[in-house]
């Protein structure tokens, strides 16, 4: 390996001088200090760099917006930061195809303002602001209109990787159904930036609803909130979707709705009938309800993680976190896209407990086929708990998948699941 | 393992019942629903259960014998097309439905269910299986998942893989893995299931399906559009999706098509160049008001005549009119090649006109019916395979037909799959890195390259050193295949 | 599209297919039809079923008899299977799933799509063998697979021509073709079977079949057997017709009926109700001294026995002056409408055959045409409509029995799951093949119980036999069978329903 000087020469031949630069505190990433920062504008730079990279056997780690910096298990070395930010260019908007093909660097708020210049949307609403494309899909970031519409496996229809050898590849394409040879749009979703670099993305749109409406109710019990959401799960009203927010002061289950106008009315009223015997009917405040989920940062706490599980189990999964939050004396809050089975908790308390808690509710929910993913955490907390809980008997083959694809484990090595 | 032994090893796994060895009864085999390859089989198997197909799969691992799955064998791209010297694992006798959780909207089948089963079996309820390819009726779920079958209603709800939520499979060594979440979303790791289906069972072979139940939707209203030829009509379906519309189904047939369907199916559908089946569904206000809309724009584009369902059995002959379209091109000509290519929805004029050019060149009729809304065209060649020559000049044409799809930014299959049929192909798709890469997944779900070898990609890699005596691959020894 | 022999029955005819649906028909066979978007739901295929139990005999294993005759090349040049035929197959399979011997086992070789590949490898280069014969014998020529096909393949003929290529070309095992020659030596001659009928009623007043059973010697006689006694009905009394019956008020047509061979000596109570219901619509009806009309014949591929039965049927009838020919069970009036077809190599009959053919009509088929006249009275009774394939399928005729059913009034006509697969009489198939026979058999009789009606009407005496033996083998034998016109002629004589409920 050559020193660091060396080393940021060359990448500046291949970037320009001015887009490498050497890296500080803030590009840590749990308490790991990588050594450079380098953003290249254009696949074929991504391709040079990463083979510069392999070549002199530094461990890189993709960044886009840093929004989920925090995310992950701590990596086992950081040499590289592979910055995004000038692979900014939205590509090609086709409104008559309803597809957009996008470089991964543009910021996920910036493409929502393009398209919605022809009333047309990504269908994906991802919490973090200042999230990148890429990130969003690394990260298989999704929102509240995931009940309806998919996650990213769902919209996503073509992508340009880079791999660790700075090989480039594409797979998919521009057009929504295409079954040509294997989906590695989809295998790249997810991928926490292990398998390689996402260059770019092309994405399957939907149009902009003309009418919204929220429909909200509040709940005085697990129970009720299931019973709530069921009810909507079930009905034909066709929800975008339906969540839950369980803290404090407030505790209620909203459904949104989008439809055209001449149709929003009638989805209103079935869907308050229907939530009506759960709960007092309730109007939303922007402001006096804090509806954000518990990852933002200024939400004040600790811990926070993703529970999965089947929808129908939302009562188990409320009552078993709220009992052992209660018993190791922590507070929890939640929000969670209840129609579709994903809870967030935010967790605040000592150390110890928070172990105890998150071990806990994992220990429950694995038994029926469910997970406990922490999402942000100390790295203290990160060194006592697994982040991604235990893998089920797929990991060989997700072990093989690695190997295969970053042979040499460069990216982002120990992040992921089983140590990968 | 010499014939005798593999066999008899097979028969003490399934039971005489489940082993096919007799060449006459191996024939049947041969080929699935595209008749234009066919390789007999050393052997076809029948397992009854999961255990069965480890077995099976672990025996050819160990021997190193290739193997294909197979379905109900309707598939149209030659994805279960035998192996040569490889045994056929055919899985129509894993047809049991295992449970139905409809609190979570899932249902557990085995891989040999047929599609139209699963729809059936929640009807009552209230839900179904979204889905739904027109040969629903015959084939197996299992076929579905390897080929991520479309479907007319595509549009709006999806194909196959938006549908699967979690799989068993057997993978090529022999070892079990569950992957997807079932109805536990966001499993952690890769999407490992999600470049399983449409990998044209070259990865592994699914033993338990869960798949994701739809809400029947409260209303449903289907018209029928006429119109001068399919340009017009085309622009309907731009209006249409321009109105911010996403009809559960938007399908076109043309004159051709529309003469071999009243001729064999007699549906009645009114004289024209092109027709447009127009559906929507949804909450009650929304599709009255839409479908309102719809009526409009087909208006606006000089519909000659639109015909509105009046009801169900109306809305059921218009589209078994369209799903007996393929079957139907019998009754106007001997022979006919399916083509399955996809372009941008936009670029669906131009290509026609070339489809149409291309026809008139080629001197053999064309007939066009596709998926108006995402661009899946099915142009239908008709040819007499009894005139000499003109079976190859067919294939060509289709061969070009796909070459246009391509020229237009379209991908070279929309639901058919790649299989046997257009590993020719894939190089104008997709560069050799592009191929390599895909391969690399290749590589990790089977190793030894027994599973289905020799689909999708024209020149199979080899994954490295395998333990043991070297052995030559047989596509290796035949000088067409490098060490990857 | 293709017209059926004459009669102008159409297949696809949308009225007819989904009059077929009953208002309360289970929403499932219905949302599986609107779901494809089929015509209706017999156009769909069968239903969830679990794996058969017969796999375990499946034929790929056990229980094959085995001659090792083979015929090089398969056929000979006599009616082969028509190669024009075989190549309207395209090999896309959605017969598959409708076909009961491929619901049955899950092989190929045992679905119309792979018997016609079978038949295309015998043309050009496979021979003759066991294996072939046995997949060809196993197909029940119940043609579901043609109402299935959306290319309009003809399998019908194909089977049928593979049939006496068969019979002609391989060499069957001695007992197998003792069997055979048994069963044709007696069913098709109805004096023979009544000469039956008097030991067989004291073999069944006596209970003899019982006592063989319990003293387990009945486990000893050969599967066939067994078969044949379990379908033995209870003998009614016979009800003769006479040879003239005239008209109730005008006459509005004259018709011969046939009175058939089975039907005649075990079911004549449906003969005689054919004719007085054809008589109270204004028919003058014409019962001649007639034979066989050779439908188990042509079905099982003995050309010239067929041929034979075909021609003096002919003959019977053609000179009678007769508007229609009118026939009660199924098996009987599709042969009778292929006679043109069969008769085709026949100078001297050709032409007359053809013009026999098209006289022909099913008794429902022929009341719809004329319109119903007749006073229908009350009888409030649910009966479930089980369609025989030879009706069904080879005629294309469902819409019309259902509407003849519902013309009376009370009548709550329910709908069978999986209506479209064969019940696996199919001619002497359920003599001959009694393992699948019997699973067919038990799950048609599962699906009719489960409609909870108090009756089954069917108009097939092949059906009937099946059925019954097979719902007494269930030991639920106490559900009536009668035939469409027995239940009208009870309605136009104003007959209680507990008359057909205590048959």
């Amino acid at each position: 390996m050559q020193t660091k000087s060396v080393v940021a020469e060359d990448l500046g031949g291949i970037v320009g001088k001015e887009n490498v630069r050497e890296a500080t505190a803030e590009d840590t990433i749990d308490g790991v200090e990588p050594s450079l920062v380098v953003e290249p504008g254009s696949v074929e730079e991504i391709g040079a760099v990463m083979k510069l990279a392999s070549r002199e056997g530094l461990a890189v780690s993709p960044r886009g917006g840093g929004t989920k910096a925090g995310w992950g298990a701590p990596p086992r070395a950081l040499d590289l930061v592979l910055s995004m930010a000038r692979m900014d260019e939205i590509t090609e908007h086709v409104p008559g195809d309803q597809i957009v093909r996008t470089q991964s660097g543009v910021k996920f708020g910036a493409l929502q303002e393009k398209l919605a210049e022809a009333n047309q949307m990504l269908a994906l609403d991802p919490p973090e602001k200042d999230a990148t494309v890429g990130g969003v899909v690394a990260a298989n970031s999704s929102g509240p209109r995931r009940y309806k519409y998919g996650t990213v496996r769902d919209l996503i229809i073509g992508i340009t990787v880079v791999l660790a050898d700075g090989t480039i590849a594409k797979a998919g394409g521009k057009v929504v159904k295409n079954v040509a040879g294997y989906d590695l749009s989809k295998l790249f979703t997810g991928s926490f930036g292990t398998l390689g670099v996402i260059a770019d993305a092309n994405f399957r749109l939907h149009p902009r609803p003309e009418a919204v409406r929220t429909v909200a109710v509040e709940v005085e019990s697990p129970q009720a909130a299931r019973d709530a959401a069921q009810a909507i799960v079930h009905s034909q009203v066709e929800a975008t979707a339906v969540e839950l927010h369980w803290g404090e002061e407030t505790k209620l289950v909203s459904v949104l709705l989008e439809s055209i106008p001449d149709g929003i009315g009638a989805k209103e009223e079935a869907a308050s009938f229907l939530l009506k015997s759960f709960g007092k009917e309730r109007t939303l405040d922007e402001e006096a309800d804090d509806l954000r989920p518990p990852s933002t940062d200024s939400a004040g706490y600790e811990v926070d993680i993703k529970i999965g599980a089947p929808p129908a189990e939302l009562t188990s999964v409320l009552d078993s976190i709220l009992n052992a939050a209660e018993r190791r004396g922590a507070t929890v809050s939640m929000t969670g896209h209840a129609g579709s089975g994903v809870t967030y908790a935010g967790l605040s308390g000592e150390e110890d407990d928070l172990v105890g808690l998150v071990e806990e509710v994992r220990e429950i929910r694995t038994r029926s086929g469910g997970s406990v993913i922490v999402r942000r955490a100390p790295a203290s907390f990160k060194d006592k708990v697994d982040v991604w809980g235990p893998a089920g008997d797929y990991l060989g083959l997700t072990r093989r998948v690695k190997e295969k694809f970053d042979p040499g484990y460069f990216m982002n090595p120990g992040r992921f699941i089983g140590g990968i | 393992m010499d014939r005798g032994r593999l066999i008899e090893t097979m028969q003490e796994i399934l039971g005489p019942q489940g082993v096919i060895y007799e060449r006459e009864q191996l024939r049947t085999y041969e080929c699935d629903g595209l008749m234009n390859y066919r390789v007999i089989p050393e052997l076809v198997v029948l397992p009854e259960s999961a255990e069965h197909v480890q077995k099976i799969v672990q025996t050819c691992y160990d021997e190193g014998i290739p193997f294909v799955a197979r379905g109900s064998g309707t598939g149209l791209s030659g994805g279960a097309l035998p192996v040569e010297s490889g045994v056929l694992i055919v899985l129509s006798r894993m047809r049991k439905i295992l449970e139905v959780d409809l609190e979570n909207q899932r249902i557990v089948v085995e891989p040999g269910v047929i599609n139209i089963w699963v729809s059936q079996e929640v009807a009552d309820e209230g839900y179904y299986y979204a889905p739904d390819p027109a040969s629903q009726i015959v084939s197996s779920i299992g076929g579905n998942l390897a080929e991520n079958s479309g479907g007319v209603h595509c549009l709006k709800y999806g194909f196959t893989t938006n549908h699967v939520m979690g799989a068993e499979v057997v993978l090529p060594d022999g070892s079990i893995v569950h992957i997807g979440g079932g109805m536990v979303p966001d499993a952690p790791g890769y999407e490992l299931l999600g470049a399983f289906v449409g990998s044209e069972g070259t990865l592994g072979i699914a033993t338990k399906i869960t798949l994701r139940l739809v809400r029947k939707p409260e209303a449903v209203r289907t018209l029928l559009a006429a119109f001068t030829d399919t340009e017009e009509a085309g622009g309907a379906v731009s209006g249409i999706i321009g109105a911010g519309i996403v009809p559960a189904a938007i399908e076109m047939m043309d004159a051709l098509t529309i003469e071999a369907v009243e001729k064999q199916v007699a549906p009645g559908f009114p004289e024209a160049g092109a027709l447009l089946i127009v559906e929507l569904d949804g909450p009650e206000a929304e599709v009255a008001s839409q479908f309102d809309q719809v009526i409009e724009v087909c208006q606006e584009n000089e519909a000659s005549e639109i015909r509105v369902a009046e009801d169900d059995e109306e809305r059921a002959l218009f589209w078994k009119g369209r799903k007996a379209a393929f079957g139907a091109m019998g009754s106007i000509s001997n022979d006919y090649y399916v083509q399955d290519g996809v372009v941008p929805r936009t670029e669906l004029g131009t290509v026609l006109k070339r489809i149409s050019d291309l026809s008139n060149d080629y001197q053999l009729r064309v007939a066009n019916v596709f998926h108006a809304g995402d661009g899946n065209l099915h142009p239908l060649v008709l040819y007499d395979n009894d005139v000499p020559g003109e079976a190859e000049k067919a294939e060509e044409l289709a061969g070009d037909i796909v070459f246009v799809c391509l020229e237009h930014g379209g991908s070279l299959t929309g639901e058919h799959g790649i299989g046997q049929d257009k590993k020719k192909y894939m190089p104008k798709m997709f560069t050799t890195d592009d191929m390599d890469v895909m391969q690399l997944l290749r590589c990790a779900f089977d190793p030894h390259q027994i599973c289905n070898p020799g689909k999708i990609f024209p020149t199979p890699r080899l994954c490295g050193e395998r333990p043991g005596p070297f052995h030559m691959h047989p596509v290796q020894k035949a000088g067409l295949a490098e060490n990857f | 599209m293709t017209e059926r022999n004459g009669s102008g029955e159409d297949r696809y005819d949308a009225t007819d297919a989904t009059e077929r649906r009953h208002p309360e028909g289970t929403a499932r066979e219905q949302a599986m039809a609107g779901a494809i978007g089929a015509g209706s739901p017999e156009d769909v295929g069968q239903g969830v079923g679990e794996a058969s139990s017969l796999a375990d005999e499946a034929t790929v294993g056990a229980g094959r008899r085995e001659t090792g005759s083979v015929s090089f090349p398969a056929f000979d040049a006599h009616h082969p299977p028509d190669k024009d035929l075989i190549d309207d197959c395209v090999h896309c399979g959605f017969c598959l799933p409708t076909c009961p011997t491929y619901v049955l086992f899950g092989e190929e070789m045992d679905s119309p799509r792979g018997r016609i590949y079978l038949m295309n490898k015998g043309l050009t280069e496979e021979p003759l063998n066991d294996q072939m014969v046995r997949h060809f014998d196993l197909c029940l020529g119940c043609m579901a697979c043609v109402t299935a096909c959306p290319s309009g393949v003809q399998y019908d003929k194909l089977i049928e021509s593979t049939r006496q290529q068969v019979e002609r070309r391989y060499e069957r095992a001695p007992e197998d073709k003792a069997f055979r020659e048994m069963i044709f030596q007696f069913f098709p001659y109805p004096n023979r079977l009544r000469a039956l009928a008097a030991p067989m009623r004291l073999y069944q007043r006596f209970g003899i079949g019982d006592k063989l059973r319990r003293a387990g010697i009945m486990q000893r006689i050969p599967a066939r057997m067994r078969a044949m006694e379990a379908l033995l009905p209870d003998l009614p009394k016979e009800e003769k017709i006479p040879d003239l019956t005239g008209p109730i008020g005008e006459r509005r047509r004259r018709v011969g009926v046939l009175t058939g061979c089975v039907q005649r000596v075990f079911f004549s109570p449906a003969n005689a109700a054919t004719v007085r219901v054809l008589a109270a619509e204004g028919c003058e009806v014409v019962a001649p001294k007639q034979g066989c009309c050779g439908a188990l014949s042509t079905h099982a591929g003995r050309e010239e026995e067929s041929l034979d039965f075909a021609r003096k049927t002919i003959d019977t009838f053609e000179n009678l002056n007769l508007d229609n020919v009118i026939v009660n069970a199924a098996g009987c009036g599709s042969t009778m409408k292929e006679y043109g077809y069969l008769l085709r190599d026949d100078p001297e009959y050709a032409e007359r055959a053809k013009a026999f053919s098209a006289k022909v009509r099913d008794v429902t088929e022929f009341l719809q045409e004329l319109g119903p006249v007749a006073e229908r009275n009350p009888l409030p009774v649910t009966a479930a409509y089980h369609d025989a394939c030879h009706l069904a399928h080879a005629q294309g005729i469902r819409r019309q029995p259902r509407q003849t059913l519902k013309q009376i009034p009370g009548m709550d006509v329910k709908e069978i799951r999986e209506a479209e697969i064969c019940c696996g009489s199919a001619g002497i198939y359920n003599m001959i093949e009694p393992e699948p026979a019997a699973e067919l058999g038990e799950r048609k009789a599962n699906n009719i119980l489960k409609t909870g009606a108090q009756m089954i009407v069917t108009s097939n005496p092949g059906c009937m036999l099946q059925i019954q033996s097979s719902l007494k083998r269930m030991g639920q034998d106490g559900l009536p069978m009668v035939h469409p016109m027995e239940v009208l002629d009870a309605s136009l004589r104003g007959e209680p329903v507990e008359t057909l409920l205590d048959k």
